[in-house]
């Protein structure tokens, strides 16, 4: 169904461009301005999102015609990719369209393959889809486990993923999780985020999912669009996402990107943000409850400190009071807390922190 | 021809030759190269100024020989009035013996040292008299001459004397430590740019290394003469004012009316006025007693008096359009721009008139010029002290980014710049280069700046349309490509969507003012027939 649609949309791309060029007009597409000056927060939904800037790429003008044709040559490539119901990376598709463009020109299509990122951009935008409907993947990075059921379309075959029964390593998160995959059972209360693969690790060895019945998630960092994609499909199932984080510029970054969305790809909007995810942790006011993390609180760097000062600057961040509160004592302090520290007393402690944080809702929005 | 007869009426002598012996580099009897560059000058523009003084279109051939290792045969031969048998030896035998240095007139020689120069570093350098052949009137004169430097006297062989119907004078010399050489300092470059300027001339050179080179003439107009008028006071040297001294010492008794009458705008008041600023000159005194100290106190007083400025319209510049013709005749450039001045003055009272020509692309590459600047003083060719001259300089420090000319060194352009003159203002004797006088410098800047604004003009224009095929081209590359996953997406033909593609960029990129980044393509929408065996690249 879905690949149906998406064929439609770039045929008639084509179809339209090739009408402006009987009605003896050079070809021309609509896509929407994408810079910082066009990215807006949207209070309704809670996340960024583009403005309504459009821009019109054309042909016929030195500056654009050849990425113009570029992107022409993606939606005809990646049309044949949904086609032939096979999948590959921006790579794979550089190397798909790193041909001389003929024996009189010295230039190939394609040279770099950063040329082809900011193109498949456009085609995303210009056309209302996701460069996974176009079948192009990306890397993996996440990792999942708990009390959910995943039915998996792929190379030919069903498959049936109990995410209770991944043992040590949990269930890798692909790069898409719309096409191709079906959320067959779910029975989780909540859904917890850990920054850190090594949190992930320990909490899925105490077997907290199990015992806490959540969905334990770890982005491995910064998240992943599939990762992205996974929340906010699992807070459209109404589960809260509880979020554990370094108490540092990096853990911020990853968290407000899970919320609100990131600037670079503001244009994915709602689809890649889960507003209602909240902080637990790891906070300054921490310090003040558990007496040990006093003394496993380290020196902020430089960019913790400018990392905090811009986060005040961000309307979508400085509407929250705790927010302002919390960034304030890390710029008076000047110090930071890993969420590795939490093991720092006992290995166990984790949990308990985890437990206490969410039944007191004591979390920064 | 009556003009011919008369002028010799003039000649005057003068013993300066053991002078200038001692000083060859005054006259540019100096390297190798220049000296013989200086030669064929010397030799070429008395040849011009007798054919233009006689009202004759000049035919001048310049035959070079190799003898030996630099020892040269030169031949100058023009069709100009010949000489008569009784001035043939001081024309070419006595330093400052001519018809030229005694009148103030705008002429390409100016002291009257150029032939008797060549006679006097002919027979240093080889111990050889100099031949000419001289047609007057119908008698023919082949006759030897040679200067005795201790009299500045010529010594004269006649050798024969017979009928002719021809008219015009061969010097025939020969010189050794010398060197001929293809150089924008060689006679070839003197020559060419000699042609340039004189339009009516015809000149033929017979190069020893690369064979018979001809410079045609472009027009048949011989330009108008210039008149004669006497000498400024403002444009004399000490030396000029004893030469005259010493010339008028017969005519006049009393220094003071030898002023007023040899020189122009000097009335009985400005003698008194002189009187007081230089009371310790008499100038009741005969001329012929006049020192050398004595002449520059009168000279220095010359200029803390308020003088009339002499009159402009002895001035005869180029022309625009023949400087124009002869750039298109000798280079075939892209594109020439000239402008002329109005006739200023500078030191108060000399006047003079600038003009410039810049020649552009084409045959100027060809000829391997790049940002060179020609400078021309009457006429005359300046090949050395490039350096010092204020011509050069002028051009040099012009701002040539604002004219889309960057690197000027670099570009395929050709500065000519001509200053007119009664009394071009020299650095030295050799005049070679012209001196900064500011009011000069001025017109300079102000006409090569005038003539740079039409290139600048051509050039963005060039430029635009360049931009438009750069344009055209770059979005054309694309066509095939596009076209193919167009066709690929909408399940069209390839080559019919080539086709018309290619017919849309051909209309938007055509025509004045096309190739606009925003205005669309304004073609009608007619259907395009499907003629698919077409299309295709450009």
């Amino acid at each position: 169904m879905a690949e149906r649609a998406t064929l439609k949309k770039l045929e008639d791309m084509g179809t339209g461009m090739v009408k402006q060029i009987d009605a003896g007009d050079g070809p021309t597409f609509e896509t929407v301005l994408r810079t910082k000056s066009n990215t807006i927060y949207d209070e309704g939904i809670g996340c960024l999102r583009t403005g309504d800037k459009k821009e019109l790429r054309k042909f016929l003008s030195m500056a654009q015609a050849k990425t113009f044709m570029q992107t022409v040559a993606i939606a005809s490539k990646t049309r044949k990719f949904v086609k032939e119901e096979l999948h590959t990376s921006i790579r794979g598709l550089f190397y798909q369209l790193k041909f001389s463009l003929g024996e009189d020109l010295d230039e190939d299509l394609f040279s770099e393959q950063s040329e082809s990122n900011g193109l498949i951009e456009d085609l995303e935008v210009a056309l209302g889809i996701k460069r996974e409907d176009l079948n192009l993947t990306t890397d993996r990075k996440g990792f999942v486990a708990g009390p959910m059921t995943i039915l998996d379309r792929f190379g030919g075959e069903e498959t049936l993923i109990d995410l209770e029964k991944q043992g040590r390593s949990g269930w890798s998160i692909p790069s898409d999780v719309d096409n191709g995959m079906d959320i067959k059972k779910l029975d989780a209360d909540y859904v917890l985020v850990v920054e850190k693969d090594a949190l992930w690790q320990r909490l899925n060895e105490d077997k907290f999912w199990k015992k806490e019945n959540c969905i334990l998630v770890t982005p491995k960092g910064q998240s992943t669009r599939g990762t992205r994609r996974l929340l906010r499909k699992l807070a459209d199932r109404k589960l809260p996402v509880y979020c554990l984080m370094d108490c540092d510029a990096w853990g911020w970054y990853i968290y407000w990107t899970i919320k609100t969305g990131s600037m670079n790809l503001a244009y994915l909007g709602r689809d890649f943000a889960v507003p209602e995810a909240r902080f637990i942790g790891v906070t300054m006011s921490d310090i003040d409850e558990f007496d040990f993390l006093q003394k496993l609180t380290i020196n902020a760097k430089e960019v913790d400190i400018k990392r905090a000062e811009e986060m005040l600057g961000y309307p979508w961040i400085n509407r929250h009071p705790e927010w302002v509160k919390e960034l304030k004592m890390v710029l008076k302090t000047k110090k930071k807390i890993e969420q590795d520290a939490l093991q720092g007393q006992r290995l166990t402690f984790v949990g308990e922190y985890i437990n206490k944080k969410i039944k007191k809702k004591d979390w920064l929005p | 021809m009556a003009e011919s007869d008369n002028i010799f009426a003039q000649f005057k002598e003068h013993s300066v030759a053991e002078f200038f012996k001692k000083n060859q580099q005054m006259l540019g009897f100096s390297g190798k190269v220049r000296s013989l560059t200086t030669v064929v000058h010397e030799l070429v523009t008395n040849s011009i100024d007798a054919c233009e003084e006689a009202g004759i279109l000049p035919e001048i051939t310049v035959n070079l020989e190799e003898l030996g290792e630099e020892h040269y045969r030169l031949t100058v031969q023009d069709n100009g009035p010949g000489i008569p048998k009784t001035h043939v030896g001081k024309a070419l035998g006595q330093m400052l013996a001519g018809t030229k240095f005694h009148r103030y007139i705008q002429q390409r020689g100016q002291q009257g040292i150029g032939a008797s120069g060549c006679c006097m570093f002919s027979y240093l350098t080889t111990g050889k008299p100099t031949k000419a052949v001289s047609c007057y009137k119908g008698t023919r004169y082949d006759l030897e001459v040679l200067i005795d430097f201790k009299t500045n006297k010529p010594l004269l062989n006649m050798i024969s004397e017979s009928p002719t119907d021809q008219h015009g004078l061969t010097v025939i010399s020969e010189y050794k430590g010398v060197k001929h050489e293809q150089s924008n300092k060689g006679i070839f470059e003197y020559l060419r740019r000699t042609a340039l300027v004189n339009p009516h001339a015809s000149i033929t050179f017979m190069d020893p290394a690369t064979g018979k080179i001809s410079l045609p003439r472009s027009t048949e107009i011989i330009p108008p003469k210039p008149f004669e008028v006497k000498p400024h006071p403002l444009g004399i040297s000490p030396h000029d004012l004893l030469e005259t001294s010493h010339q008028y010492s017969t005519e006049y008794r009393k220094l003071s009316s030898m002023l007023q009458n040899a020189f122009s705008r000097v009335s009985s008041a400005k003698v008194e006025e002189l009187r007081r600023m230089v009371p310790d000159v008499d100038f009741d005194k005969n001329p012929a007693q006049l020192t050398w100290e004595e002449a520059e106190k009168v000279v220095k007083g010359f200029g803390q008096v308020k003088w009339i400025a002499p009159a402009t319209d002895s001035l005869v510049p180029i022309g625009q359009a023949q400087i124009e013709n002869s750039f298109k005749n000798i280079f075939s450039p892209e594109l020439v721009v000239v402008t002329e001045r109005s006739p200023k003055v500078y030191k108060g009272g000399i006047p003079f008139i600038v003009e410039a020509g810049i020649a552009y692309g084409g045959g100027i590459a060809a000829a391997g010029k790049q940002g060179e600047v020609m400078r021309f003083a009457n006429k005359v060719p300046l090949l050395f002290d490039t350096s010092g001259c204020a011509i050069t300089e002028t051009v040099k420090a012009i701002d040539w980014n604002r004219y889309n000319l960057k690197n000027f060194d670099e570009e395929p352009i050709a500065v000519l710049v001509n200053l007119a003159s009664v009394h071009i203002p020299y650095t030295g004797a050799g005049k070679q280069a012209v001196a900064a006088e500011e009011e000069v410098e001025n017109e300079i800047r102000f006409a090569v700046m005038e003539a740079a604004r039409g290139i600048q003009r051509y050039l963005s224009g060039k430029r635009k349309a360049h931009d438009i095929a750069t344009r055209k081209k770059l979005v054309e590359r694309y066509v095939e490509q596009l076209s193919a996953d167009l066709a690929d997406l909408s399940g069209g033909k390839k080559d019919r969507i080539v086709k018309r593609l290619n017919q849309i960029i051909e209309d938007k990129y055509a025509g004045p003012g096309a190739g606009g980044e925003d205005d669309e393509g304004s073609a009608t929408g007619t259907k395009p027939e499907s003629d698919d065996s077409e299309g295709g690249d450009e």
